[in-house]
């Protein structure tokens, strides 16, 4: 019993395939999105906009952390590794949108 | 990170392991500690080529946003498309290995690989593609563009031969271990992290 207990304990530390499949749906929703927001999207000259560049870095960060949580597996590792990929994203997007923005 | 005896035989490993993280702990590190040293050190020096790539863009705007506009979004969409499903098939395949289905887990690392192969071939036509246009480094962007998706193909390329690897560890019952698959699965993902960004910034961002 113990040991039917054990492994079970060990493989919920890995993302179900339902949130594995859940996160890729969401990815792939946000990925299909930004089609309408990209330069390349029409002939016309584009202008430069914050407010489009703006969603598309909350995305980045939305979809990066998605990755990291449920793919990589980090939403259920040391903390250490929690804050650490947490701080990538946040001082990436961060300073993003701080040049851009500047 | 305290570890069970290894044992030769099929599955019994996988168990072994699964007994001692359980009854230790509910947290734990997928792979292991010198893949992740690798990935964290290899997001920070992405993190700076994109911050050097922000800075020069700020200082041109008008003409990298002009230069973007002759990037193909379709082609950068499905890109990601595939590569975000590359990355399902590998993360399923770390799930089936925890449930000691290797079969299983073997046919989605299959699945994961082919979408990467697709991934560099479509790569690979867009560079031809914007070659044959005329779009050389000689222009500020592009150099970034070849710069950036370029060391970032290198980047697929050597997951490809890590998932051979973990292929060949998995077909073998001696060998194969969900750590080995996890270690696999982590570099892979971080291929797709990176390109979330290079997508965003070259493809999308005004």
């Amino acid at each position: 019993m113990a040991t039917g207990a054990a492994i079970t304990s060990h493989s919920t530390s890995n993302p179900s395939s339902r949130a594995i499949t859940y996160s890729w749906t969401i990815l792939c929703l946000l990925t299909i999105g930004l089609w309408w927001l990209s330069p390349g999207h029409t002939t016309n000259t584009v202008e430069p906009s914050v407010d489009i560049t703006t969603v598309v870095i909350v995305l980045g960060f939305i979809k990066g952390r998605l990755v990291i949580r449920y793919f990589m597996a980090v939403k259920n590792a040391p903390q250490w590794l929690r804050l650490s990929t947490d701080f990538w994203l946040l001082m990436l997007w961060g300073a993003v949108l701080g040049i851009y923005l500047y | 990170m305290t570890h069970a005896e290894p044992t030769r035989v099929a599955g019994l490993q996988l168990r072994a392991a699964s007994i001692d993280d359980g009854q230790q702990r509910t947290v734990r590190l997928p792979g292991d500690g010198h893949m992740w040293f690798m990935v964290l050190g290899d997001l920070i020096i992405f993190a700076a080529y994109f911050i050097i790539y922000m800075v020069q863009r700020a200082m041109a705007p008008e003409a990298y946003l002009q230069a973007q506009q002759h990037l193909s979004i379709t082609i950068g969409i499905f890109n990601t498309l595939v590569l975000v499903t590359s990355s399902w098939f590998i993360a399923q395949s770390v799930r089936a290995t925890a449930d000691a289905r290797h079969e299983r887990a073997i046919r989605l690392i299959y699945g994961g690989g082919a979408c990467g192969v697709l991934f560099i071939a479509l790569k690979a036509y867009e560079w031809s593609m914007k070659i044959t246009q005329g779009y050389t480094t000689s222009n500020e962007f592009f150099m970034f563009y070849y710069m950036l998706t370029g060391t970032h193909l290198f980047h697929v390329a050597l997951g490809l031969l890590i998932l051979g690897i973990v292929v060949r560890e998995l077909r073998n019952p001696r060998r194969r271990r969900l750590s080995i698959v996890e270690q696999g699965a982590t570099y892979w993902h971080m291929v797709d992290l990176l390109w979330l960004v290079i997508f965003a910034l070259l493809y999308v961002m005004r």
